[in-house]
C-alpha cells in the first residue's frame, strides 16, 4: 500500500491556499457564494493530493444525502433498516476496499496456508485515500442520526456537501457531528477580529506542536529507536517510546489545533479533540481527553448500540473490548493496531472492575494518590504505544521485553543530544499537561500579561521559521 | 425532534475566546518574530551563508521534466557531486552555445537515472554521465528517493516548490544546514558511552535555479570549516588492513553488476541515437587512493568505456582537466571549476559526431 502527500497545513502551498480562501470568505459575496467558495476550496484541498479520489468523497456525499432524505420520510422499519444498511455498506465498503483489502487478503492467504492451501493473491497496489476513515465516519454519523430520529435530514445539499468536505478537518478530523457543523452553515458567518486573531494564534500553536515538537524534537528519537532492529538498552527503549508518545500527541493534537484555528478564522467553531491527555487519571479519563471526536463516535454509534453498560457486567466488558478492538483496527490495517486497541480495552475493563471494588476509598482523592494514578496511567499508555508505533510484532515484542526486563546489555543508539532532547521535551510536556489538566487555554491566556502572551506567540512563530519544517506528513493522515 | 439547522444532541457552541487584548499580543508576536528572524539571518550571513536555491527533490523534478516538455534534444548531465559541483553550466554554455540540463545528485550513483533515461523516448540529445568510481561501481544512492518524487509528485508539492523558490534566493538561513534542530544536533555535546559519534556531511555548495552547483566559498576560505569537511570525509577512509576481507570481494561483485546495467542502458540509448559520454572528474588525496584500491581504472573505467562503446573523458588523460584545486580532495574550487568546465566542454565539443 502506498501513500502520497496531501496539501499539508505545514506547507507553503497551504499558506497561499489559506490566504486566498480567507480573502474570498471575507469578500462581499452572498452567503451561498461564500459557501460555494469554501466547497470548491475544500475539493481543491483534497484534489491537491490526488484529484481522482475526490470522486470517493462525492460517492460518500451523494449516498448519505439520499439515504438520509429517504430515511426522513420512510416509516416502514424494514425499509429504514435497508436504507441504513446501504449507507453503512457503501461507506464501510469504500473503507474496506481501500484500507483493509490488502490486510484481508494476506490474512486469508495465511489462513489458507494453515489448511494446506497455497493461495497466491494478486498483487495489491491500491493507494490509501487520505482521510477516508474520517470522512466516512462523519457521513455515517449523519445517516445514523437520521435513522435513530435524533435529527432531521439536511435541507441543503450545498450545506451537506460542505459538512462532508470542510477542508480544515477533512483529512484528519476532528470527526465533526452533523448536529455541530450543519447549523453553522445555515447562517452567514465571518470571523470577528477577536476570533480571527485567536484563530491565528491557535494555528501557530498547532503548527509549533507539529513542526517543532513532533518533527523537530521527538521524531528523530522515535525513528532511531524503533528502526534499530535489534535489542536495545532499556534506557534507549524507554526514551524512544516516550518520544513517540510525545510525537503522536503533538502531531495529532497539532493537526486538530490548527484545524480548529483555521475554522475559527473563517468564523466556524470546531469541537476540542484533545484535553491534555497525559494528565489523565485512569483510562476512562484518558479517553475523555484523547481523540475525543473518535472516542465519542465509537461510544455513541458502537458501544451504546451494542448495549453499553445496560446489559449486565459481562456484556459491558465484552462491549468495551469490542469497541476498543474495532477502534484499534480503525487506526490501521494491522494486527499491531488491534493489540493496541485490545490493551486499552483490557485497561478500561480492569479499571471498571477495580473502581467497583476499591473506588469508594477516600485515599484516591488525595493529591499524592492522584499524581501516582496519573503516572501509572501514563506508564501503561506508553506500553500500548509500542504496538501502535512498531511495524511488526517482532519489534513490538522486543521493545516490550527490553522495557520491562531492564537487561542492560542491549545496544545504545541515542546520542547525548537525543537523550537530552527527549527528556527535556517530555518533562515539559507532562508538566504542562498536569498544570492544564482542569484549565482551558483561553482562560490561561486571558490571565497572563498581554506582552507575555505575545512573547510566547512570537517565540513559537520564530521557532517554526527557524526549524524550516514543512514536508513531514501528519501521522494520522495514514489512518 | 431537532433538525440539522437547529439545536440538537450536541449543543452548537462557538469557540471560547480569551478575554484580553489579543490584537496587542499579535503585534508583540509579530515584532518578536521579525527581530528574532532578522537576528538569525544576520548570524548565518556572518557565518558566510549566502542565499541559494535548495537542492531539493522538487527542483530536481523541475529540471527532469524539461526533458518531458520538449527539451530532450539537449545535453543532459547525470552523475554524482563531482559532476554536479565541478561542471559550471555558464562556462559550458560559453563554449558549446548550449546550457545543459543538470540532473546530477550528490552521494548518488547515476545508474538509476541512466536506466530511466534509457527507457525515456523523450531523450534524444546527448547524455553526459559523471563517474565517481566508489559510487558508480557500487550503485550507492543517497538521493534515491528523488526518482519516486519525480514520478509521484503531488500538485500541492509542485506549488510548494514554486512558492519556496520565491524565498530561497532571498534568505541566507533558509537552507537545510541552518535548520534549528540540525544546528542544535551538531553542537559539541558530550558523548555517551557506547554510542559512536559520526558527523554528517556539511554544506558544500550553493545552487542556482537550474541546479548549477558550485563549491561554497566558505570551504575555500575558512580553514576551520575546511578542516571539518576533511575530518568528516576521513570517517569513511579506513586502512585496508582494518577492513574485513569480504569488502574487496563485494566491490568486485558490485562492479560486475553495475557494468552489466550500464552496458544494457547504453545499448538502449545508442539504439535510439542518443550520444553517451562518460566523464571521470578529478579527485586526489584519500579519495584517489581509495578509488585506486577499490575500483582500479583498468578494471572499472576502462572496462566501462570498452564494453559500452561510449565516449570517455578521464581527467588523467587530459592535462587541461588537471591541476585544479580540490580543497577537500573531491570537488574543485569555484574558479578552477570554471577553467575545468571550459576545457571539458571543449573536449566534449570536439568529440566526433554520432554516426
Amino acid at each position: 500500500m502506498s501513500w502520497s502527500p496531501v496539501l499539508l497545513f505545514n506547507s507553503l502551498t497551504f499558506v497561499v491556499f489559506f490566504a486566498v480562501v480567507l480573502a474570498l470568505h471575507h469578500a462581499p459575496f452572498s452567503w451561498t457564494v461564500r459557501k460555494l467558495n469554501l466547497l470548491v476550496a475544500s475539493y481543491l484541498f483534497y484534489a491537491a493530493w490526488n484529484p481522482p479520489f475526490v470522486i470517493l468523497i462525492w460517492i460518500s456525499t451523494l449516498v448519505d444525502w439520499n439515504v438520509a432524505k429517504w430515511l426522513d420520510v420512510e416509516t416502514r422499519t424494514g425499509r429504514r433498516r435497508l436504507l441504513l444498511a446501504t449507507s453503512i455498506a457503501v461507506n464501510l465498503g469504500l473503507l474496506g476496499y481501500f484500507k483493509y483489502g490488502e490486510f484481508l487478503l494476506s490474512n486469508f492467504q495465511a489462513l489458507a496456508a494453515t489448511v494446506g492451501i497455497d493461495y497466491q493473491p494478486p498483487e495489491w497496489n491500491i493507494i490509501l485515500p487520505v482521510g477516508i476513515s474520517f470522512y466516512t465516519f462523519q457521513t455515517m454519523a449523519y445517516s445514523l442520526n437520521v435513522y435513530f430520529r435524533r435529527a432531521e435530514a439536511s435541507k441543503s445539499l450545498l450545506d451537506f456537501s460542505l459538512f462532508v468536505t470542510f477542508f480544515p478537518q477533512l483529512v484528519a478530523g476532528p470527526i465533526v457531528r452533523p448536529t455541530h457543523l450543519l447549523p453553522q452553515f445555515a447562517i452567514p458567518r465571518v470571523a470577528t477580529r477577536q476570533q480571527l486573531t485567536w484563530g491565528l494564534a491557535l494555528m501557530t500553536l498547532g503548527l509549533f506542536q507539529k513542526i517543532v515538537v513532533a518533527d523537530g524534537l521527538l521524531a528523530p528519537v522515535a525513528d532511531k529507536v524503533f528502526g534499530a532492529g535489534e535489542m536495545l538498552h532499556p534506557i534507549d527503549a524507554w526514551l524512544g517510546t516516550l518520544a513517540f508518545s510525545g510525537q503522536i500527541f503533538s502531531d495529532f493534537a497539532g493537526y486538530s489545533t490548527t484545524a480548529i484555528g483555521i475554522a475559527l478564522c473563517l468564523g466556524f467553531g470546531l469541537p476540542d479533540n484533545f484535553r491534555f491527555p497525559y494528565a489523565a487519571i485512569g483510562f476512562s479519563d484518558f479517553w475523555r481527553r484523547w481523540h475525543i471526536s473518535l472516542s465519542t463516535w465509537l461510544r455513541d454509534y458502537l458501544y451504546i448500540p451494542l448495549g453499553g453498560n445496560r446489559k449486565g457486567n459481562l456484556r459491558t466488558y465484552i462491549n468495551l473490548m469490542l469497541t476498543m478492538l474495532i477502534g484499534g483496527l480503525w487506526h490501521g490495517a494491522s494486527w499491531t493496531f488491534v493489540v493496541w486497541g485490545g490493551l486499552h480495552g483490557i485497561y478500561l475493563a480492569a479499571e471498571r472492575w477495580l473502581r467497583a471494588r476499591l473506588g469508594h476509598y477516600s485515599v484516591w482523592k488525595t493529591r499524592s494518590a492522584q499524581v501516582l494514578l496519573a503516572l501509572v496511567t501514563f506508564f501503561l499508555v506508553n506500553l500500548t504505544w509500542v504496538y501502535f508505533r512498531a511495524t511488526d510484532f517482532d519489534t513490538a515484542w522486543r521493545m516490550t521485553v527490553t522495557m520491562l526486563s531492564f537487561v542492560t546489555d542491549g545496544k545504545k543508539v541515542l546520542s547525548f543530544y537525543l537523550v537530552l532532547s527527549v527528556t527535556v521535551t517530555m518533562s515539559t510536556m507532562l508538566a504542562v499537561h498536569w498544570y492544564m489538566r482542569n484549565r482551558r487555554l483561553d482562560e490561561v491566556v486571558a490571565r497572563v500579561p498581554v506582552w507575555l502572551a505575545g512573547l510566547f506567540w512570537g517565540g513559537m512563530l520564530t521557532a517554526i521559521l527557524m526549524t524550516q519544517g514543512g514536508s513531514d506528513a501528519f501521522i494520522y493522515f495514514q489512518f | 425532534m431537532p433538525s440539522f439547522t437547529s439545536s440538537s444532541e450536541i449543543p452548537v457552541t462557538g469557540r471560547p475566546l480569551p478575554e484580553c487584548a489579543l490584537g496587542i499580543a499579535a503585534i508583540v508576536a509579530l515584532v518578536v518574530t521579525l527581530v528574532a528572524t532578522a537576528a538569525w539571518e544576520l548570524q548565518w550571513r556572518n557565518f558566510g551563508a549566502t542565499p541559494s536555491y535548495k537542492n531539493s527533490d522538487g527542483l530536481w523534478a523541475i529540471e527532469r521534466r524539461r526533458i518531458d516538455n520538449g527539451e530532450g534534444d539537449k545535453t543532459v548531465i547525470i552523475g554524482s557531486s563531482r559532476m554536479f559541483f565541478d561542471t559550471q553550466l555558464s562556462a559550458w554554455e560559453r563554449v558549446t552555445g548550449e546550457r545543459p540540463i543538470q540532473l546530477s545528485l550528490e552521494g548518488t550513483s547515476p545508474m538509476k537515472a541512466l536506466q530511466q533515461l534509457a527507457d525515456d523516448p523523450d531523450l534524444t540529445g546527448t547524455l553526459v554521465v559523471g563517474v565517481t568510481p566508489i559510487l558508480f561501481f557500487n550503485g550507492f544512492a543517497y538521493r534515491g528517493d528523488v526518482f519516486d518524487h519525480y514520478l509521484d509528485e503531488a500538485p500541492s508539492q509542485r506549488i510548494g516548490q514554486q512558492v519556496s523558490m520565491i524565498f530561497e534566493p532571498l534568505l541566507g538561513f533558509y537552507q537545510p544546514d541552518f535548520a534549528l534542530f540540525t544546528v542544535l544536533e551538531r553542537q559539541p555535546w558530550p558523548t555517551r558511552d557506547g554510542v559512536p559519534v559520526r558527523k554528517d556531511v556539511r554544506k558544500l555548495a550553493n545552487f542556482d535555479s537550474d541546479r548549477n552547483g558550485r563549491l561554497w566559498k566558505k570551504v575555500e576560505t575558512d580553514p576551520e570549516y575546511l578542516a571539518l569537511v576533511k575530518e568528516i570525509w576521513s570517517q569513511n577512509f579506513r586502512p585496508l588492513d582494518k577492513l574485513p576481507p569480504p569488502v574487496l570481494q563485494q566491490q568486485t561483485k558490485n562492479r560486475a553488476e553495475q557494468l552489466e546495467l550500464a552496458v544494457a542502458a547504453v545499448e538502449k540509448l545508442h539504439a535510439r541515437g542518443v550520444r553517451v559520454v562518460f566523464v571521470r572528474p578529478p579527485s586526489e588525496g584519500p579519495f584517489a587512493e581509495t578509488e585506486a584500491v577499490f575500483q582500479p581504472r583498468a578494471e572499472a573505467w576502462d572496462q566501462l568505456i570498452e564494453r559500452t562503446g561510449a565516449h570517455g573523458i578521464h581527467f588523467a588523460d587530459h592535462p587541461g582537466l588537471q591541476g585544479g584545486w580540490l580543497p577537500e580532495w573531491s570537488h574543485l574550487a569555484g574558479d578552477d571549476a570554471d577553467r575545468y568546465t571550459t576545457e571539458l566542454a571543449q573536449l566534449y565539443h570536439d568529440l566526433p559526431p554520432p554516426p
